[in-house]
């Protein structure tokens, strides 16, 4: 067989399932494939998880593709096994894969990948010119073996990948630490010493983790941040999730319905190991899941016995080795989960448990990791963790704080789960026709839209009974507008008040603490409270007051100084409830004035001196009249748009003050003038930035421009200070964007026919 | 009619009168070489100055504001100032910027001179 065909391109090597029935990750796992290839760029490439975000077989499918690949990367790929609990034991692991992947791809022999090989055995297996080689290196591992030191023992074992001659064939290094995370005392050694051979060597590696466990990690060996490229694997998207589910099912042979189907992707959190584990039950019981019935009754059984049972009791244990600190700790988790208030302070908790700092440390540390727990080093805070380790949680409570009959707490879990499943269902479908507030939020960066936007009132008076294209028409047309803020942090009012969770979804009411103009003073620091209202028709009075009330008690229990209370419905609000918000100052919208909003909210494009294709970008040395440079480029460019000769020595003599501005009060430290010059249809954008000291009044500066007259230019300060004026007056449109160091002028010139002659 | 290219900057005087030419680019360089030349030429005794701005393309709001300064010191040695042959954009940004209250805008050299020569006439007969 050649070593290309298309059944060696196939072939399933380490891989659980088919490339084809691999569902999602479609970017990581070409990002992973890719990594070991890279000539420039860092070496390591960290997968930080969320917890049941699930990565193994992302990284499986990766080896394997490599693998059949046969180019000049040899990709080894590395799981702690569970069974392996000390890191000597675990050292040597590594050195027993490592030599078995690498001898399997030298020979082009998959099977070896998986086999029970002595280290011995690999040294007759290897290839004539990997003989000698591998054959010394076991040979040292024998005498370390026995020398009595462990930590030399495993750091000869973890650095034998950098023991392979270098030639043409680099290993690749692909390692699931996503268990080392379950061992924290002996594991965070092994973590640190495995961690410290990645990076420390010039092989390229890939390690996947969970986030907060490789963090840790990577803080506690100092490592280098610029050696290494992350890459977040969150949860899978629920389109990914339901695919998944139809995959897994089929592979299994279990008989789903859409129904079913959706419900697992909501209640299993579209996180492949436990999707996979409900399904491995099903088959294993031969049950189909066609119904909520069935789904919740295997459900159940699995976090009373199953797969899911395990992981989380295998966590809980390697947390909390003794069985009546685990079940001391089991109560207060379950008791603080359902807490009014779940945050407590290290004191509290400790207290309960009757442990010593220390040993607490080690407990809360492996909770925080697992994500079952925030911990900032003072507060603990509980209940952050949802879905199967919740009702896991609930179920051993119930077992072992309050020694219910087991049989009792099946029947009430499974009618419990049955009574909930419409509703979580019910949050679903609202998700998914919610209006991605989140997304626009966080895209508001300043801009400004036309002001009706945000006030409903106004839009119903202008648009109502409009087209589409009237209402965008008059949107254009629009002289007001509003700035809107520019959003540093964006989170649900849940985390604020978890009461909130009751009435509202996360995604649906949001705190965004922003400033506008994306000046960062107190002054410009605003806080937007935002919420989507469920109404079918215009939202009246109450309950705009209820929303208004809950919204504002957020503001004062978090002591938001400025704030800007934002409320969205499907169909707007009365005219009683927008009165009531119009004297607040509170802005209201549609979903059809939203719609537009998202239309109009541009993404941002990436700063830099990056260019589009319609655009010039020019970087001149500040000095020796170079603005002439640049206003002869402004006018070379301008003339391709046809501007009148008047426009044109207007636009050079404002690119020549800009850039006098740039030069006389930056105090640049690079002395030098950044020109961006974008040409559009109807007008020419040009950028004038320069690094240095920001002017202390750059934010009046900004404000609205007036039409100046003479009188004004000419009552500026003294004979000096009139270039921005001047500017005003050349151009359409002039505004400081904000950046973080110097500042950056953007100034916009519109193309007008003669005829038309407002040049 | 003398000529002088000393400071860089191009002039000639005519009887009590000076022109001066103003280069392509009125920046902080080119209009401190004018400024340095009027009053060179206020130090002499000239009684007048014609500005020229046949030659310049561009100005800027530095320039300017040397200009501004050489009207006032003109003013305090009781000196008119003409400026002439300055083109439309650049009238724009004199305008914008107060500069033609204190001045007078004249089309040519010719018509400066010719200006200055009725102003001279004027205040004489108002003297006499």
């Amino acid at each position: 067989m050649s070593p290309d065909s298309s059944e060696n391109k196939a072939r399933r090597i380490v891989g659980r399932v088919s490339r084809s029935e691999f569902v999602g990750r479609g970017v990581e796992i070409q990002r992973l494939i890719a990594h070991p290839f890279q000539k420039e760029g860092p070496r390591g490439l960290l997968l930080m998880l969320a917890p049941a975000a699930g990565v193994s077989e992302l990284l499986r499918q990766a080896y394997d593709h490599l693998f059949n690949h046969r180019g000049n990367i040899v990709p080894i790929y590395f799981a702690l096994n569970q069974t392996e609990s000390t890191p000597v034991s675990a050292a040597i692991d590594f050195l027993n894969t490592f030599l078995r992947h690498y001898v399997a791809y030298r020979r082009n022999e998959p099977s070896l990948c998986e086999a029970s090989l002595t280290l011995n055995d690999l040294a007759q297996l290897a290839p004539p010119t990997d003989f000698e080689w591998i054959d010394k290196l076991v040979g040292a591992y024998n005498r370390e073996r026995f020398s009595n030191d462990d930590q030399a023992l495993v750091r000869f074992c973890l650095s034998a990948p950098q023991r392979a001659p270098r030639r043409l064939e680099r290993p690749f290094l692909i390692v699931d630490g996503v268990r080392l995370a379950q061992q924290p005392d002996q594991a965070m050694s092994f973590t640190l010493e495995l961690v410290r051979a990645l990076t420390g060597s010039n092989l390229p590696f890939a390690l996947a983790g969970l986030r907060r466990h490789i963090r840790e990690a990577l803080h506690r060996l100092n490592v280098d941040f610029d050696s290494i490229a992350t890459l977040k694997l969150g949860k899978l998207s629920e389109a990914d999730g339901s695919r998944l589910i139809e995959h897994v099912a089929e592979r299994h042979q279990v008989g789903i319905s859409e129904e079913t189907r959706d419900l697992l992707a909501q209640q299993l959190e579209c996180s492949p190991f436990f999707i996979t584990s409900i399904f491995q039950a099903a088959r294993e019981k031969n049950s189909s899941l066609t119904t909520y019935r069935d789904c919740e009754q295997l459900y159940v059984d699995d976090l009373m016995g199953g797969h899911i049972h395990r992981l989380f009791s295998s966590i809980l244990e390697s947390i909390v080795p003794g069985a009546e600190t685990r079940r001391a700790l089991v109560r207060v988790l379950y008791e603080a989960a359902v807490a009014d208030n779940r945050r407590f302070s290290f004191e509290t908790w400790r207290k309960q448990l009757h442990l010593e700092p220390d040993q607490f440390e080690k407990i809360v540390r492996g909770l925080h990791i697992q994500e079952y727990v925030n911990w900032d080093g003072g507060t603990i805070e509980a209940g952050v963790s949802r879905g199967p380790w919740r009702d896991y949680l609930k179920i051993r409570y119930r077992l072992e704080i309050l020694a219910e009959p087991r049989a009792l707490i099946v029947g009430d879990t499974i009618a419990a789960f049955l009574k909930r499943a419409p509703g979580t269902m019910a949050r679903h479908y609202r998700r998914v026709a919610s209006l991605a507030l989140r997304d626009i939020v966080s895209k508001f960066d300043g801009q400004r839209v036309p002001g009706s936007l945000l006030h409903y009132d106004e839009f119903k008076s202008q648009y109502r009974g409009s087209s589409v294209e009237e209402i965008h028409a008059g949107l254009d047309a629009e002289t007001e507008l509003i700035r809107l803020p520019q959003v540093i942090h964006l989170a649900g009012c849940a985390a604020y008040n978890p009461e909130l969770e009751q009435v509202c979804d996360e995604d649906r009411c949001l705190v965004a603490h922003a400033f506008e103009r994306a000046i960062y003073t107190d002054a410009n620091e605003v806080v937007w409270l935002v919420a989507e209202l469920e109404s079918k028709l215009e939202v009246d009075l109450d309950l705009t007051q209820v929303w208004w009330r809950r919204l504002d008690q957020i503001a004062r229990d978090s002591g938001f100084g400025r704030i800007c209370i934002w409320l969205v419905s499907n169909e707007g609000f009365s005219d009683e409830a927008s009165q009531f918000l119009k004297e607040r100052k509170a802005c209201t919208s549609s979903r059809q004035q939203v719609a537009f909003l998202t239309e109009r909210l541009e993404e941002k494009p990436i700063s830099g001196l990056a260019s589009t294709a319609d655009e010039f970008v020019m970087v001149l040395p500040m000095g020796e009249d170079n603005e002439l440079i640049a206003a002869n480029a402004a006018e070379q460019i301008a003339r391709k748009l046809d501007f009148q000769p008047e426009a044109i020595n207007q636009i050079k003599t404002a690119v020549v003050e800009a850039c006098i501005n740039a030069a006389e009060h930056s105090l640049s430290p690079d002395r030098k003038i950044y020109q961006r010059f974008r040409v559009e249809s109807d007008r020419l954008v040009i950028t004038i930035s320069s690094r240095g000291i920001v002017p202390a009044n750059i934010e009046a500066q900004n404000g609205e421009p007036g039409t100046p007259t003479s009188d004004n230019l000419a009552a500026a300060t003294g004979r000096r200070g009139w270039g921005l004026k001047l500017i005003r007056t050349l151009m359409d449109e002039v505004e400081f964007e904000r950046v973080d160091d110097g500042t950056s002028l953007r100034m916009t010139k519109y193309v007008r026919n003669s005829s038309s002659g407002a040049h | 009619m003398e000529e002088s290219t000393g400071s860089s900057v191009r002039s000639h005087c005519v009887g009590s009168t000076t022109v001066i030419y103003a280069s392509d680019y009125l920046n902080k360089l080119s209009g401190e070489k004018i400024e340095r030349e009027c009053k060179r030429q206020l130090d002499l005794g000239c009684r007048a100055l014609v500005i020229d701005f046949g030659n310049t393309e561009l100005v800027n709001s530095i320039g300017i504001s040397i200009l501004l300064g050489i009207i006032d010191i003109a003013e305090k040695n009781g000196a008119q100032v003409v400026f002439s042959d300055v083109n439309r954009q650049t009238v724009e940004l004199f305008e914008m910027l107060g500069l033609t209250r204190h001045v007078v805008l004249a089309r040519d050299e010719h018509e400066a001179l010719s200006t200055l020569a009725g102003i001279r006439t004027s205040v004489a007969a108002i003297g006499s």
